[in-house]
């Protein structure tokens, strides 16, 4: 007897579907399994004949032939365990074929019969629902990550005996309820760290605000121990909550890559993550001979730092150039391009020499010469995706011990989501999003200058030696500063603000 | 036998000085330091060597043609040494080298050359030849080394650069070592002001090192010259920077030290000029700053104190062609904000938020000065949020 059966394979971020065929006949007894297999896929015919006499279910001796279609995508990954088990349930007449028409099953099998979780449950279930599928079969395990989607009903089943009673008996399992509202609600007081925490680093702490208000990305230089990296840590903090879309897609790179909180089926923090100096290219960008998501893609509408920035492989670096420009990760293989979301605020430590005191000569013996060497691993092209560049002073003692009343990130949220709100209506209807996405055009058209200011950029301009790209960047950074001061046209003090934070252009 | 060498020596000497433009002499001459260069190539044979052999034979071409058997069992030389000076003389051809050497487009001047700068001469270690890219310093006029670490600080860097640029143009010719750090900024100072200045390299004349000097290594041939007692090709290693040392003190009649650490080289060229009997005064500092130790501790054991350029002109009864109180800046035309920042800032590097806590304004307010200030041409980033004024 022939039955069909709906599954999902993850590509990128998002599934396509996967039908499962069984069939069962007369002649030599055989378990056949075809379809562009894995050898994960292909293992499966073993878990899935011991799970299922394992249940209690004794299979005939006769032919049983799989089929996994479309045959042009290869199939990886245990997660078709369940359902080809549920296919060849069907073809013995075990569950009826009806009621697999509108589920999709997704799960790995023991070989006791019990159904484990698996990775990508997400973005497998979002398309479920976008197919049109009522019902969603997942492992128990899974059922609440899945249950954040709505629109579709999501069955948590824990063993084989489960699925079957599920699929004879809808009302056998409830689907998984979750309420993402109220989530949502306890997000907010989850960062365990704060601003006012940081003593001292009164320009940092205002580049930072800024860089973060127009989502610039920003650059810490100084000798070790200032603080660099517990500023970056807070950087999450003052970014705006995360929107209920901006949360599925974060959760759904995590969920693909396994990392989602066991207590939580939704990311609701903004990550931060900061991979260490020797990761490979393909780790931090993704990628692999089956494509995975990289750190840039778990950084996703959060923070990506690089401590010790010169210390990164070149290679590793220069990669990121394209992502950083398109917010997104295109990784072509034989089987397809693979598309992960990018969309991340870089923002990188580094110190000023090798022996990081510099200019500070009592303590560094660098020459000129060596200095210029360590700045100058970092190429131009990456620098000039850098919009803002700040020095991080060595903090003395009174600032440290000293008890002060330092700002709060809630107060610095606040501005910041006021400035991000003034882009966000002043870019409607256009593919910007933030001023650090104006393109050379867009500069021209969303920060216009007046007759003084004009005159300010030209003899900076002069001064400065600068590059039409810096003359940019400093246009780009200063529409954020008026836009966090609230007011439409770009003034004076903006300017020289903006011009300040200009990275260091090497000669 | 020696004494009639240095006869027929002064002899020519004199014969040069009255008629320079006779070709015989000019002939003789460069016959002379055909078998210089010879002498100074001779591979392993150091400038002791050559003083033995000097001792015994008066002058190269003796050298050249006598048989050097007997040194050999006097222990002048050791036999090795020997057996290199003769292979060398058979197959070196002394025209040939010698001419291929003067299409490199150099000079080169021996001891017994008149060009050899009378001030080397009175050195008991002085070398037997130069190289030189350019001239060399003149006699009559001052000269002045300024040497210091390589690793200077912002305000060792304007230092040199001031003492350059102030004594230069005066008509005090400026000596150092085209190092990184002290030595190139005063180099460059001397360029600035148009005067004259030398550089003695640890390699050959034909080889800039370090490499990025080589604007200035292009510019000194100009104005002055660039000295090495090494042959052209010599490559820069360590162990022949000390020995330039003595020549940079010893074309100098003052060295002055801008900054050097408890242990520096610049130490030593001091201690050097002090043995050739030449002055050194020493630029103070923080008596915290590592850099400033050296100096201080010069000062201490009784060195000129360089307050001013003023007060090392004075020791050549020179006068300060431009007053230095000219070179600070006049702070009238700033507006008061400005005034306020830049009065607490001075040649030690100060960084944005020491600044902040000193003005006491709010920080959007101060960075607008600063780049006001940048732009007016009164202060200077000289690294990431570090300032500094500009004199």
């Amino acid at each position: 007897m022939y039955s069909r059966v709906y599954s999902a394979a993850v590509r990128g971020i998002e599934s396509c579907q996967i039908q499962v065929e069984a069939d069962v006949s007369d002649g030599m007894p055989s378990f056949d399994m075809v379809g562009y297999l894995g050898t994960e896929v292909r293992e499966a015919r073993e878990r899935v004949k011991t799970a299922l006499r394992n249940s209690g279910i004794v299979i005939p001796a006769k032919r049983i032939t799989i089929n996994l279609s479309p045959s042009d995508v290869r199939k990886e990954g245990a997660s078709f365990d369940l359902p080809i088990a549920a296919a060849v349930l069907a073809s013995l007449g075990f569950v009826p074929q009806s009621s697999l028409d509108d589920t999709m099953i997704i799960g790995e099998l023991s070989l006791d019969g019990s159904i484990r979780a698996v990775n990508g449950i997400l973005s497998i279930v979002d398309a479920a629902k976008k197919l049109g599928f009522r019902y969603c079969a997942v492992p128990k395990e899974n059922a609440g990550e899945g249950a954040v989607i709505s629109g579709i009903d999501v069955i948590g089943v824990g063993t084989v005996d489960d699925l079957i009673a599920f699929l004879n008996d809808r009302n056998s399992i409830l689907p998984e309820f979750i309420n993402i509202e109220e989530i949502f609600q306890d997000s907010y007081k989850i960062y365990e760290s704060d601003f006012d925490e940081v003593n001292g680093q009164q320009s940092v702490k205002r580049a930072t605000e800024v860089a973060v208000a127009g989502l610039h990305n920003i650059l810490y230089i100084g000798p070790p121990g200032s603080g660099k990296t517990m500023i970056a840590k807070r950087i999450p903090t003052i970014l705006p909550d995360l929107t209920l879309e901006e949360s599925l897609e974060i959760s759904k790179i995590y969920s693909i890559q396994g990392l989602l909180p066991k207590e939580s089926s939704l990311i609701l923090k903004r990550p931060f993550r900061a991979p260490h100096h020797t990761i490979t290219p393909i780790a931090l960008c993704g990628g692999g001979r089956i494509p995975h998501p990289g750190e840039i893609s778990l950084a996703d509408r959060g923070v990506l730092f690089l401590d010790e920035l010169p210390e990164f492989t070149k290679s590793t670096l220069e990669i990121m150039r394209q992502p950083l420009e398109e917010h997104e990760v295109n990784i072509s293989r034989l089987s397809g391009v693979y598309t992960y979301p990018a969309n991340f605020m870089l923002v990188a430590a580094m110190n000023p020499c090798s022996c990081g005191y510099y200019p500070d000569r009592d303590r560094c013996s660098c020459s000129q010469h060596d200095v210029g060497r360590y700045l100058s691993r970092i190429s131009q092209p990456l620098m000039d995706r850098i919009d803002i560049c700040v020095e991080a002073p060595r903090v003395d003692y009174a600032e440290i011990a000293g008890v002060r009343k330092n700002e709060n990130s809630a107060e610095i949220r606040r501005r910041v989501s006021r400035a991000h709100e003034i882009q966000k209506i002043r870019y409607e209807g256009t593919r910007f999003r933030f001023n650090s996405d104006l393109t050379a055009a867009g500069v021209k058209k969303y920060c216009p200058l007046g007759d003084e200011e004009e005159k300010l950029m030209e003899q900076i301009f002069g001064k400065m030696g600068l590059s039409a790209r810096a003359y940019h960047r400093i246009l780009k950074v200063a529409r954020t500063i008026a836009d966090l001061e609230g007011i439409d046209n770009i003034t004076v003090r903006n300017l020289s603000e903006a011009a300040c934070y200009r990275s260091t252009d090497r000669n | 036998m020696e004494n009639e060498i240095r006869n027929r020596n002064e002899g020519r000497n004199r014969s040069d000085n009255s008629n320079r433009s006779d070709s015989s002499n000019r002939s003789d001459d460069s016959g002379m330091a055909m078998y210089w260069y010879w002498i100074c190539n001779l591979p392993k044979i150091t400038n002791s060597k050559i003083k033995r052999l000097l001792d015994c034979f008066g002058s190269p071409d003796e050298v050249f043609r006598e048989d050097l058997k007997d040194l050999g069992k006097m222990g002048i030389l050791k036999e090795e040494d020997i057996r290199r000076i003769e292979d060398s003389r058979r197959g070196w051809d002394l025209a040939q080298e010698y001419g291929e050497f003067c299409k490199l487009g150099m000079e080169f001047v021996h001891i017994g050359d008149d060009r050899y700068p009378e001030r080397l001469r009175s050195l008991a270690d002085r070398p037997y030849c130069l190289y030189v890219k350019g001239r060399l310093p003149e006699d009559i006029k001052p000269a002045v080394s300024i040497v210091g670490a390589r690793a200077c600080s912002e305000y060792g860097r304007r230092m040199a650069e001031e003492y350059g640029r102030e004594l230069a143009a005066s008509g005090v010719q400026i000596i150092s070592g085209l190092a990184r750090g002290i030595d190139g900024a005063s180099h460059k100072g001397a360029l600035l002001a148009g005067g004259s200045t030398f550089a003695v390299l640890g390699c050959g004349t034909d080889i800039c090192y370090p490499e990025e000097h080589k604007r200035l290594y292009e510019d000194i041939p100009e104005r002055g010259g660039i000295i090495s007692e090494y042959p052209p090709g010599t490559m820069p290693l360590p162990y022949l920077f000390p020995a330039r040392n003595r020549i940079i003190s010893g074309l100098a009649d003052i060295v002055l030290v801008i900054e050097a650490r408890e242990k520096s080289g610049s130490l030593i060229t001091a201690d050097q000029a002090l043995e050739q009997g030449h002055d050194v005064f020493a630029l103070p500092g923080r008596v915290t700053d590592k850099l400033s130790c050296g100096c201080n501790r010069l000062i201490k054991q009784g060195a000129g104190i360089a307050t001013s350029p003023a007060d090392i002109l004075a020791e050549f009864s020179l006068e300060c062609k431009k007053n230095n109180e000219n070179y600070i800046k006049t702070t009238n035309s700033l507006a008061k904000e400005e005034n306020l920042v830049y009065s607490c800032l001075g040649l030690q590097p100060k960084n944005l938020d020491e600044i902040l806590t000193e003005v006491k304004a709010d920080i959007q307010q101060v960075l607008h000065v600063l780049l006001n200030l940048e732009l007016k041409g009164y202060i200077e980033e000289i690294s990431k949020n570090y300032y500094i004024i500009k004199r």
